[in-house]
């Protein structure tokens, strides 16, 4: 078992929920407006005036064989448009209730 | 904004609630009746008191200062001028313009049954008399006839006036003018003294002798009959057959004392139109109807009228008002046309597509249809001032659209989908499209609030303005954004002919935006130059304000003319329609390409407020529409004058463009100045008012001098010794009423024929009342004299002549007065002079006249509506831009970003001063109120770049840069918004068709100023903002670094 934290621009929403439908993938936690910047080129996200757009956050944990395939439309998604900003980050489940 | 999410996620109740709006707006507008001003209720009451037999001095004393004194305690009073005049003292209250006329009214009657006692017992009780806007006749007819000439006015009464009544809307219709029919009993007074008989007796017989009367019923058998005695005269020659006396044992006929004409009313008006002998119909409106609904009718009816008229005779429509109003209304609906189409293409040329443009253009209808819901809701009409505000927002409802679109596109440009764009896209900008509009509300709402005249008119503007705005930025929220993610597309390949015009447009525009940024480096390097050249254009431009003359109200071409000329007193009506007869033929062959219609009125007329004499010529020239005229009717008004002034008959003449004085012009703009001189002597102040008017002639511009007294006018007075009335036994009353009898006759009877009444008119005869001795010669009868009883019970005869005298004097002064002052006022009305300058050089004149002891002089007129207008302006002003600071600085949380952005605004009135100036355009009322709504469209554009420079500089960037690429970024925002609402202007300023000239010079003052503070605000703005623009960023990370002690890293 492997947690995705998906973290993205809001706008990609409803792409990012039509991933995990995809892929069959049912459960997952979401925050809808969290704030950040990315570490390198990515703008702030903070929803001020400044910075208006915001983020939302995705946390989902899934079977191993299923992170490559997630990972890989993620990608995709982010490709078509990198400006808008999405990463990714996948870490071990130790234990579940 | 959660309303963007929802909107977007549910297209079809977005569409359709707006699609319901629009529905109810056009429902709204089909039911809405047009006029050419909001609704106006001039402020004005008067009290008419009438007290017999007191002279002009007396009834001041008595009544005018009694009543006056506590009439000035009325609450909103703000002026109190009266007229008294022998028997008849006039009060005119004048109050604050918009208060309850109703309250003031009943607060008045209060006052009158305060004061009712301390007037004189035998004064009747005053009269109050509102004045109504719907005494101005909202039609005037003309009828002229050849043989049905003696029955016209009959022929009218019948055929058109009851037609005309029954026209719902339609108050009183009068006829002036044609004849009336009369039977005279012009008696001889030798003959009736040889039959020991007087007038009164004569007139009596008559009146007993012509009667019906019921005398009750009777049961005969089983039926029941009403008995009547039947005494009237059938034919009007039956009088000459009335036995009115014996004399002798001889019958005394009628015939034997007195000459028996079926006739004519002796003329005192004679009425023509283009030289034919006619009548002339005057038609109002009952308060609050509708003059245009009204004049339609009687046009829809008017074929039919004319129909049942006798063939020779003729209708013709001398002044028609609602024409004026529609053609002004449609000229104006032509403007709001054209202001669209110029909206449109500045959005597709910035746009460059189709799809964009229409989002956009939606934004339009959309909100200005809501404005037809306000005026029906509220029971406004659709006039100059709401299809005026129209036109100013036109330009400005699209500009939040264009905003929001433009983030829109920017983020699917990006790669979002339409959907996601436009909900981010919104949320992004929604802050600042929402300030921007509070700015434009922050000037428009106070609007509503301003007092008086102007606050009248204006109201609509500000709430229509408010409302417009606010429904456009709703729209720019939620039916933009919806629409965007229904229409817009990902990829934008535009191919064809779209394509080229797309392609060549935002060529033109980035060669434009790259211009852009190397000038504001250029500028940013030389920053004192830049701001040199600033504060010198700004300084240069108040040098212009001395030459900007100032007006209060532009004038309009209503294609009306009216004069009125006054021949030497005592000329007889007849004599003066032979000399208006002159007049017309020279006036009529010099403009008769100009003049469509003479109609002319020679002697007194029968209004209450009518003061012509039978020396007074009225002319109303009707001229072709203005666009088929070379002059306008100003000009042509002063070649009359000219015309007129070679007369050596006419003794004073007046020229009035656009109709009658008063009425006519009150709200057709136009200025008139007048001096007023008071002082307790009335004969100083005459002299004074002489001498002023003549030299007021001379100051250039000024037209139409009229001092208010009139001037004496000779008349015979009859006076009585009351010691000998005494002794004959006669009263004073008694002997005023033989006099009268006498000359003016009286009616004893009236002659009934076809269902129609006529006066049987008993006096003495033409020829028997030709002098003095005429007078002196009236026999009185006393039947009872005192002391002396007369042996044979007959009755005593005394001449005149031995009771009393006849003299020739003139008539008593008219006693004026304003703010319980005596007063003369000489006014002036004025062409082609600035009201300003006309002031100061009255001003000169008034100065170098001597002024007697005991008189002041004073200017008036339209000066004073000026400046209280003028200063309710200046404050309201101060309290928009006031508001507008209070507004941006709570957006930018800022104190120093909204004074920048403020910094653009001195230069607006720079572009006010300079585009009156070039187009030769006064500073007046209408010029003001678009400098003051300037406050609220120019700091947008202010609003729109530093915001974004704000922006820039938050994300760190450096000054100069964050100005260069804001420069650019913003351009086309900035410029798009700023050319709709010049270009939406443009038909305003430029002009055309009737009526134009009122709002012409708020469209020349917006355009001026915002394109000159448009320029300012892209090239001196940014070099203030290097100068002072804080970075809040680093004075935040400062300020930090020093609480948490990292000094010195």
């Amino acid at each position: 078992m492997k947690t995705v934290f998906i973290v993205y621009n809001q706008a990609l929403m409803e792409k990012v929920m039509h991933i995990l439908d995809r892929l069959n993938i049912r459960g997952f936690t979401m925050w809808e407006d969290v704030q950040g910047r990315g570490s390198d080129k990515g703008e702030p996200h903070y929803g001020t005036h400044t910075w208006p757009a915001m983020n939302s956050a995705t946390l989902t944990v899934v079977e191993e064989e299923t992170v490559p395939a997630l990972l890989d439309m993620l990608k995709k998604l982010n490709s078509v448009s990198e400006k808008q900003g999405l990463r990714a980050f996948v870490w071990q489940v130790e234990e579940t209730v | 904004m959660k309303i963007t999410k929802s909107s977007v996620k549910k297209p079809i109740t977005t569409l359709l609630v707006f699609v319901g709006l629009m529905v109810f707006g056009v429902y709204s507008y089909l039911y809405l009746p047009i006029d050419l001003y909001p609704e106006i209720e001039p402020p004005i009451i008067t009290v008419n008191t009438t007290y017999d037999g007191a002279n002009a001095e007396d009834i001041e004393e008595n009544i005018t200062r009694v009543l006056e004194d506590n009439l000035v305690m009325v609450s909103n009073l703000r002026e109190i001028s009266s007229t008294s005049r022998d028997n008849n003292s006039t009060i005119f209250l004048e109050f604050e313009w918009g208060i309850n006329m109703d309250e003031a009214a009943n607060e008045i009657r209060d006052v009158i049954d305060r004061v009712e006692r301390f007037l004189p017992e035998e004064a009747e009780k005053p009269n109050l008399f509102k004045f109504d806007v719907g005494m101005i006749p909202v039609m005037v007819l003309s009828a002229t006839a050849d043989e049905s000439y003696p029955a016209l006015r009959q022929i009218l009464d019948d055929r058109v006036v009851n037609e005309l009544n029954r026209i719902d809307g339609v108050g009183a219709v009068n006829i002036r003018g044609g004849p009336t029919r009369e039977i005279q009993v012009n008696v001889d007074p030798q003959r009736l003294e040889a039959y020991n008989m007087t007038v009164e007796q004569l007139g009596a017989v008559i009146g007993q002798e012509n009667i019906d009367r019921p005398a009750g019923d009777m049961d005969i058998g089983s039926l029941n009959y009403p008995v009547r005695v039947e005494g009237r005269f059938d034919l009007s020659e039956e009088l000459n057959d009335l036995v009115v006396s014996s004399f002798g044992g001889r019958r005394v006929l009628l015939e034997d004392v007195a000459e028996i004409n079926d006739t004519l009313e002796k003329m005192r008006v004679d009425e023509r139109t283009d030289g034919e002998r006619g009548a002339r119909i005057s038609v109002q409106q009952q308060s609050g109807a509708n003059a245009v609904e009204i004049s339609s009718e009687i046009m829809e009816r008017l074929p039919q009228i004319k129909g049942a008229l006798p063939p020779d005779v003729e209708l013709t429509t001398i002044v028609d008002t609602s024409e004026f109003i529609v053609d002004s209304i449609d000229s104006l609906t032509q403007t709001v046309l054209y202001a669209g189409i110029f909206v449109v293409l500045v959005v597709l040329f910035f746009l460059g597509r189709w799809r964009a443009t229409f989002i956009i253009i939606l934004t339009i209808p959309v909100s200005l249809i809501v404005s037809f819901i306000y005026l029906n809701l509220t029971g406004n009409t659709i006039n100059i001032i709401s299809l005026s505000s129209l036109t100013l927002a036109i330009g400005m409802v699209v500009d939040d659209a264009i905003v929001v679109l433009e983030n829109i596109t920017k983020h699917i440009e990006r790669g979002s989908t339409p959907k996601e764009a436009a909900v981010y896209g919104t949320n992004e900008v929604g802050l600042a499209v929402v300030a921007t509009t509070l700015t434009v509300i922050a000037v428009f709402l106070p609007l509503t609030m301003v007092g008086g005249l102007s606050g009248i008119m204006f109201r609509q503007l500000g709430f229509i303005v408010t409302l417009v705005v606010s429904i456009s930025t709703i729209a720019a929220l939620t039916l933009t954004p919806m629409l965007s993610s229904q229409l817009l597309r990902m990829n934008n390949r535009r191919e064809g002919y779209g394509g080229k015009i797309t392609d060549f447009s935002q060529n033109i525009l980035k060669r434009l935006d790259s211009f852009y940024g190397n000038i504001l480096g250029w500028t940013l390097r030389r920053r004192i130059v830049v701001v040199i050249i600033a504060v010198a254009a700004f300084g240069g431009s108040l040098g212009l304000l001395n030459v900007v003359g100032t007006e209060f109200m532009p004038m309009a071409d209503n294609d009306r003319i009216s004069a009125e000329i006054e021949l030497p007193m005592g000329y007889k009506v007849e004599k003066t329609a032979e000399f208006a007869r002159i007049l017309e033929e020279d006036i009529g062959e010099k403009y008769s390409d100009e003049i469509e219609i003479i109609s002319t009125s020679a002697g007194q007329g029968e209004g209450i407020f009518d003061d012509s004499g039978p020396n007074v010529i009225e002319f109303t020239f009707r001229m072709t529409p203005i666009n088929e005229r070379d002059r306008d009717i100003f000009e042509i008004a002063d070649l009359m004058r000219e015309d007129l002034a070679r007369y050596p008959e006419i003794v004073e003449y007046s020229v009035y463009p656009g109709g009658g004085p008063g009425g006519g012009q009150m709200m057709m703009g136009g200025s008139e100045i007048e001096v007023i001189i008071s002082g307790h002597d009335i004969d100083a102040s005459m002299d004074l008012a002489e001498v002023l008017s003549e030299r007021i002639d001379e100051v250039e511009g000024t037209r139409d001098i009229e001092i208010s007294m009139d001037r004496p006018r000779p008349q015979l007075e009859v006076e009585f010794d009351r010691e000998k009335l005494a002794d004959h036994g006669l009263r004073y009353s008694t002997a005023a009423d033989y006099v009268r009898n006498r000359i003016a006759g009286f009616t004893a009877t009236r002659f009934r024929e076809a269902g129609e009444e006529f006066d049987v008119v008993v006096r003495y005869g033409e020829e028997h009342r030709q002098n003095i001795e005429d007078i002196e010669n009236i026999l009185f009868y006393n039947e009872n004299p005192q002391g002396n009883e007369n042996p044979q019970g007959r009755m005593e005869t005394i001449r005149l002549r031995e009771l009393g005298w006849v003299e020739e004097r003139l008539s008593p002064p008219v006693i004026e007065r304003l703010n319980r002052q005596r007063t003369i006022t000489v006014s002036s009305s004025l062409h082609g002079v600035a009201l300003g300058e006309a002031v100061e050089n009255i001003e000169k004149v008034v100065g170098q006249v001597d002024t007697p002891e005991g008189t002041t002089i004073e200017i008036g007129g339209t000066v004073e509506d000026q400046q209280e207008a003028f200063s309710d302006l200046f404050t309201l002003l101060l309290l928009v831009i006031m508001l507008v600071y209070i507004v941006m600085a709570s957006q930018f949380e800022s104190f120093r970003s909204p004074f920048i952005i403020m910094l653009s605004l001195p230069f607006a009135f720079t572009g006010v001063f300079l585009a009156l100036f070039i187009t030769g355009t006064t500073l007046n009322l209408i010029s003001l109120i678009g400098s003051v709504l300037l406050v609220g469209i120019v700091v947008k554009n202010g609003i729109v770049l530093v915001d974004f420079i704000n922006l820039m500089r938050d994300r760190g960037l450096a000054i100069s840069q964050a100005i260069i690429i804001s420069g650019k970024s913003r351009l086309r925002p900035v410029l798009m918004t700023t050319l709709t609402t010049i270009l939406a202007m443009m038909p305003l300023a430029i002009g055309i068709g009737e009526g134009a000239e009122i709002w012409q010079p708020m469209g020349i003052a917006i355009i001026g100023g915002l394109a000159f503070s448009t320029l300012v605000t892209l090239l001196f703005i940014p070099v203030v903002y290097s100068a002072f623009g804080a970075n809040r960023l680093r004075r935040e990370r400062k300020r930090m670094a020093h609480e948490m002690g990292f000094n010195g890293e």
